[in-house]
């Protein structure tokens, strides 16, 4: 079985660390030929609004921006949590960055299920 | 050092992950069997290293430290 990690992401901004470290992981792991897949739910889907994580910068850490161009550029996608998505007004089809797939709870459980390992942050 | 590099690639003062999302692109664009040279400046490349070669099947085949550079020698195997 081809290892598969799934990472679970679920603070946006407001918390650069928390909002950087998943990504390290994802891109990490891409470069280690681990497929990939991220989940963004509460106020995580925050980092895939357009423009949001250009000004996100943890200390010790690469910008975010540079790290979600790194993890799209290896084909990487974001899922974000419909229901997040709906309760903050924001709309699927023009305010979030390529890669993004707004998906319901069922997506994530074949999501969570199929993979090898998940991470939550 | 007796391994000559095909590829060198400077990572210093890069944080983590940057020299190995660097790196890997790097072995990538080599011919199987060539050898790059990754210098870094983060500590924790000694361990990182270690560990996307297990992981990648890459050969790391030789390291050194001169002052605050760690330098890295991995072959492309496949």
């Amino acid at each position: 079985m081809a290892e598969k990690l799934a990472i679970v992401c679920t603070h946006g901004p407001e918390d650069p660390e928390r909002a950087t470290i998943p990504f390290v992981l994802a891109t990490a792991a891409q470069a280690s030929d681990v497929e990939v897949v991220m989940g963004f739910q509460v106020d995580g889907m925050m980092l895939a609004v357009k423009g949001c994580a250009d000004h996100v910068f943890a200390a010790g850490f690469p910008p975010l921006k540079e790290l979600i161009d790194a993890y799209l550029e290896a084909g990487g996608e974001l899922y974000l949590c419909g229901p997040c998505v709906s309760s903050r007004k924001y709309d699927p089809a023009t305010d979030f960055i390529k890669g993004s797939k707004v998906v319901n709870a069922a997506t994530f459980v074949k999501v969570f299920t199929e993979a090898t390992n998940v991470l939550n942050y | 050092m007796s391994v000559t590099p095909d590829q060198t690639l400077d990572c210093s003062g890069l944080a983590c992950p940057m020299p190995i999302l660097k790196t890997k692109k790097a072995v990538d664009s080599l011919q199987i069997g060539q050898v790059l040279k990754m210098i870094a400046t983060d500590p924790g490349s000694t361990s990182d290293i270690d560990a996307w070669t297990e992981k990648t099947g890459h050969q790391l085949v030789a390291s050194e430290k001169e002052g605050d550079k760690f330098i890295f020698f991995i072959k492309r195997t496949k």
